[in-house]
């Protein structure tokens, strides 16, 4: 069995307020620690903003500073040129934020930062919909998804961030899934090592958002990657295309019928989304030459 | 007016503060509840600790554990009937763990390494005669020299091991192997008497006046008879005798052809042991092949060295004509009973055949011989009775493995002994030797996280080649090399033995999970009782508990 090998270096402290089972505070636990101490994070309103803090205590022992919904990108632009200013060029930069952060209100902060390949590491925690201020669509909610503001399902299709991020042709955009710790940290570690624009979405199983057990975020993260709904996989320059789970042996029919916002669909939504995940699937495969 | 800026907002503590542990209504327990190998177990073997031992490469602490509950693990790695592998969670994703080609490799390397048992760390003047040195006696034996009782012991053979040595062909489990592992036992300091024959219930009286308690495990060494054959007969042998005589390799007088009749695993014995010395064999059962007492492996291998199985047919008379015996035989419908053992039989008529042989070996199940004690012990059918302490209707006298049971296998009798030793012990001594409770539920395959575990072909022990078998007595089953065995090791789940992976504690996202040297903690301030921990657990060793 593989170990899970990298170590809590005490950069994330209990009595934080996730969820209880929440996936999204075991990656936190996982970037914060991998990191270091050497850091600044920023944060725009999400479930992130209400981990690391709610005044007076914060649960991060680097600096935060939360910043507003559309301006992520642009607010570790500014923190981060201001510590070159101040001397600590090396000190790494986060950007935490929400997929409502990233795919909507913040896009336009971080398409501008991307653009001048600004020197900070930006993390996504994507977990498809507004799922702090109670599970509202996203752009980045999955199709025929229910969620408060599209109870008959969302009528069209997740937004595809990876590749735009990848059009900007930035050093690095990656996925990664709590499912797989030690690929989230490797990651962490690459990105942080380089400079420029990086980019890393996390898929977060949301437990209320999506509808499903306490216990079983992991799992559906797992059932997520291996069925090939969320591939693995690293764009470097924009192009250079690698895989890092090029199985796809997992069932989606599965993966959806496990979650409660996807527990209406027919089989002929079932199957058209099926192809959708084949397409991408190939189209990635293609690019990484697998 | 000059406007102030305004005042940042600055966090004063972290947020330790807060007990999330409030929101919890149940938390982690770490169990560590039995394998279900285990719950099959004769011996109550701790299975899934010893094999996590061996992928570790500790093969001594592996060896200590399984010695824990059986002195034997050489013997019972090559002929255990393994029911720890039927049951083995491993099953529903691959192929069970090759758990008897482990046991044997840990106890072949002790052998070799001349590992022995560590001396008693108390001594007790209360001793204890065992009469009957085959795999229950010295399992007594065994267990009671740890607790530190002196221990006679008393075999009417000459050698020790009963059904092991004159029972048990060398083809299946080699002499030396046997002696290896009884000396061990011996070594401990056990007064052995051998050709000591306890015939008569005032021998067995004066025995226990003798001595504190006495535990008899005769076994069952007198064949039943089969009806309608006369076993005065020159072409006749009876199966036990003509095994112990062919594994004190006398010759056999019996002719070329032979048939043995039987299905059980004594009879597969006999018909492969006949096979390698020349003969050729047939089997005749009244079960139909699918439902054969014999192990099934057992009877794959009889059939690799060509013996010729005739099943769901019964003997009705016998025709001699100078050399040549005729069996008249009949099909048979075969009908279970509800007990082990039981069953009826409809011949089926016009169904009439027949075999010629020049000789039968009829092999179908052994009696114990309890009229020499039936002034004393009170019997219940074919076996002593005992209450389930094991003990007799005399007070202070025990019994166990075939002479007191029906469950005749070899693990079952080291399993009997090891229990009766800890039963004499608590009537005798103040000794605390508590097991698991036997009402633990055993791990299920459904706790098991098998994404942490690969699906992995079994690495099976090989088996000689057919031609090389039959032409001497040497072992069919020839062990796992080191890696194989390290390999298949590490194929187990480990089903209710945390392995210490860190997986709960590094997917707590609540850090509610410290780290100790030999486990983990739950901190109940933080732990927020979501079951993450369990549900990632690859082992099961986790479960959560409602808290009141």
């Amino acid at each position: 069995m593989e170990q899970i090998n990298y170590t809590d270096e005490g950069q994330f402290f209990s009595g934080h307020v996730a969820c209880a089972g929440c996936v999204e505070a075991v990656s936190l636990r996982v970037i914060l620690n991998t990191v270091g101490p050497d850091a600044v994070a920023v944060v725009p309103p999400s479930c992130t903003a209400v981990i690391c803090g709610g005044y007076p205590f914060s649960s991060v022992k680097i600096p935060v500073y939360h910043t507003t919904l559309e301006s992520g990108a642009a607010s570790a632009t500014g923190v981060k040129r201001a510590l070159v200013k101040k001397g600590k060029p090396d000190t790494t930069v986060l950007c935490l934020a929400g997929d409502g952060g990233t795919y909507d209100i913040g896009l336009q902060a971080l398409s501008s930062a991307a653009e001048r390949n600004e020197d900070i590491l930006y993390i996504c925690f994507d977990n498809e919909g507004y799922m702090n201020t109670g599970g509202q669509k996203s752009s980045s909610t999955p199709v025929n998804a229910v969620t408060g503001s599209t109870p008959a399902g969302k009528s069209t299709k997740k937004k595809n961030m990876i590749e735009i991020l990848a059009a900007h042709r930035i050093p690095y955009v990656a996925t990664a899934s709590p499912s797989d710790l030690n690929d989230m940290a490797a990651k962490v570690k690459k990105a942080q090592g380089m400079k420029g624009t990086k980019v890393i979405i996390i898929l977060i199983p949301c437990l209320p958002g999506w509808g499903v057990a306490d216990n079983s975020a992991v799992k559906i993260a797992r059932m997520a990657v291996e069925s090939g709904v969320f591939p693995l996989f690293e764009i470097e320059g924009g192009l250079d295309y690698t895989m890092n789970y090029s199985s796809k042996n997992g069932s989606v029919k599965e993966y959806l019928s496990v979650q409660k916002r996807f527990r209406h669909l027919n089989e002929d939504q079932i199957s058209s989304i099926e192809n959708d995940v084949d397409e991408d699937w190939q189209r990635i495969a293609d690019k990484a030459g697998v | 007016m000059t406007q102030q800026p305004p005042t940042p907002l600055w966090t004063n503590d972290t947020s330790e503060a807060r007990m999330t542990g409030t929101w919890r209504s149940a938390m982690p327990n770490y169990k560590n509840l039995p394998s279900p190998c285990r719950g099959a177990c004769p011996v109550g073997g701790r299975i899934a600790e010893w094999i996590r031992e061996i992928e570790l490469g500790d093969y001594k602490k592996a060896w200590t554990i399984l010695a824990d509950n059986n002195p034997f693990p050489s013997i019972a790695g090559r002929i255990c009937h393994h029911p720890c592998e039927t049951d083995c969670n491993r099953n529903q994703l691959d192929e069970t763990v090759g758990i008897c080609n482990l046991e044997r490799f840990v106890g072949d390397l002790a052998l070799k390494e001349n590992w022995s048992f560590p001396a008693p760390t108390v001594s007790r003047d209360t001793s204890i005669a065992v009469v009957g040195g085959g795999p229950a006696g010295l399992s007594a034996c065994y267990q009671l020299r740890r607790l530190g009782f002196k221990v006679s012991l008393y075999e009417y053979q000459k050698q020790l091991g009963g059904l092991l040595r004159y029972g048990i062909p060398a083809y299946r489990l080699e002499k030396k192997i046997l002696d290896g592992e009884i000396q061990r036992i011996i070594d401990m300091g056990v007064d052995v008497h051998l050709n000591a024959e306890v015939g008569s219930a005032e021998a067995l009286k004066e025995l226990h006046e003798k001595h504190d308690a006495v535990y008899l495990a005769t076994g069952a060494s007198r064949s039943k008879n089969l009806p309608g054959l006369d076993y005065s007969q020159s072409w006749v042998m009876d199966s036990a005798d003509f095994l112990a005589e062919t594994n004190a390799e006398m010759a056999c007088d019996l002719g070329k052809d032979l048939v043995v009749i039987g299905g059980g695993s004594a009879a597969m014995d006999v018909a492969r042991t006949a096979r390698r010395l020349g003969r050729n064999v047939t089997v005749l059962t009244l079960e139909p092949e699918d439902k054969l007492p014999a192990h099934e492996v057992e009877v794959v291998e009889a059939k690799e060295e060509e013996i010729t199985f005739v099943s769901g047919a019964m003997m009705q008379s016998v025709e001699v004509n100078g050399e040549q015996i005729t069996l008249k035989c009949i099909r048979v419908e075969f009908l279970q009973g509800e007990a082990r053992g039981q069953f009826t039989i409809n011949p089926i008529p016009g169904s009439e055949f027949e075999l010629v042989t020049n000789g039968v070996i009829p092999s179908i199940g052994q009696d114990a011989d309890l009229s020499r004690w039936q002034d004393l012990l009170n019997s219940e059918g074919p076996v002593i009775s005992t209450d389930k302490q094991w003990q007799t209707s005399t007070p202070g006298i025990f019994a166990g493995g075939d002479v007191a049971s029906m469950d005749r296998f070899v693990t079952q009798a080291i399993g009997m002994g090891k229990e009766a030793a800890f039963a004499i012990a608590r009537q005798l001594a103040p000794v605390s030797n508590e097991t698991s409770s036997p009402d633990d539920p055993m791990v299920p395959y459904s706790v098991i996280n098998t994404s942490y575990h690969s699906t992995l072909r079994r690495h099976l022990a090989a088996n000689s080649e057919v031609e090389a078998r039959l032409q001497t007595f040497d072992e069919v089953q020839q062990p796992l090399s080191h890696d194989e065995a390290v390999a298949e090791a590490s194929r187990c789940f480990s089903c209710g033995t945390c392995i210490l992976c860190d997986n709960c504690y590094l997917y707590c996202p609540d850090m509610a999970i410290i780290k100790l040297e030999d486990g983990y903690e739950v901190k109940d301030d933080y732990c927020k009782g979501c079951g993450l921990c369990v549900a990632e657990c690859p082992t099961g060793s986790i479960a959560m508990q409602e808290e009141k």
